[in-house]
């Protein structure tokens, strides 16, 4: 007689999300810690305008160095903040919806900050700005 | 929910741990304060494109005093949750190290404010020009901005 055990395959998923946030922090020394350091000791946010903007993202190495940040420190940030929710609510419904509603966040963010990096007119917001 | 958290924050307080514990308390509140302001400032900075007369206005509430010394203390979060991280991440795939995990979390507290210093006097001082500017205007910059 053989004994059969049934078990749930375990997702990976915290395993890469492990991994994750590892890699994607060590990017962000770089690309967070370096943005922070150019916008604030090698330029000066109180000189930040719209023309400011203009200025770096005519520059498409720029645009991409934005772009890059951005996904990192939002995928970053909301895996963080869904880990810390996940240490305090035992209820897994609620933990289901409130994982649903951070991963909707994350995607509505990265789409329309992604579109606005892409579709930024440097000459065309020059009318507007002054 | 509500409850949940007064007893994190309590007991967090009262638990009697390590060095560690301060760490670790530390890098969770860095981590949520830089995600408040990054998803404030990922959405701002999108107006940019989508609404640039909004944008040039609330880059202006950026500059306003109590603002700009947030900013320092966005600065302060940014690098303490990069260095302990870099800490986090050599204990998890250096086991070996775990011994040195009190003396790893002193170094990060004294590289974080060999690091914070200078740049947190920088920063105040740049602050304090714009608001010398202003005042030589005849303005200030603890006025909220108007649009």
């Amino acid at each position: 007689m053989t004994t059969t055990r049934r078990f749930e395959r375990q997702s990976n998923f915290e395993r890469y999300a492990f991994l994750f946030m590892r890699l994607s922090g060590i990017a962000l020394l770089l690309l967070a810690v370096g943005h922070m350091l150019l916008q604030h000791i090698l330029r000066d946010v109180h000189s930040l305008t719209l023309q400011a903007v203009q200025d770096i993202w005519r520059s498409w190495g720029w645009r991409a160095y934005d772009l890059l940040l951005l996904l990192f420190a939002i995928v970053h940030g909301f895996n963080g903040l869904r880990q810390v929710i996940e240490d305090y609510m035992h209820d897994q419904r609620i933990v289901r919806v409130t994982n649903a509603i951070l991963l909707g966040l994350v995607i509505v963010t990265i789409l329309w900050s992604a579109v606005a990096i892409f579709n930024f007119n440097p000459d065309a917001v020059m009318a507007v700005g002054e | 929910m509500l409850s949940t958290l007064k007893l994190t924050l309590v007991e967090s307080l009262r638990y009697r741990g390590f060095l560690g514990q301060w760490s670790w308390l530390a890098h969770r509140l860095s981590g949520l304060a830089v995600l408040l302001f990054l998803i404030i400032h990922v959405w701002d900075t999108a107006n940019a494109t989508f609404w640039p007369e909004a944008y040039s206005y609330t880059v202006e509430i950026f500059k306003w005093f109590p603002f700009s010394v947030g900013e320092i203390a966005l600065m302060a979060a940014v690098l303490y949750h990069a260095f302990n991280g870099i800490r986090i991440t050599l204990l998890d795939f250096k086991p070996d190290w775990w011994r040195y995990q009190r003396q790893s979390a002193i170094v990060v507290w004294l590289l974080f404010a060999v690091v914070f210093a200078p740049i947190a006097i920088s920063m105040f001082s740049r602050t304090m020009n714009h608001c010398n500017t202003l005042a030589a205007e005849g303005l200030s910059c603890w006025t909220f901005p108007t649009p």
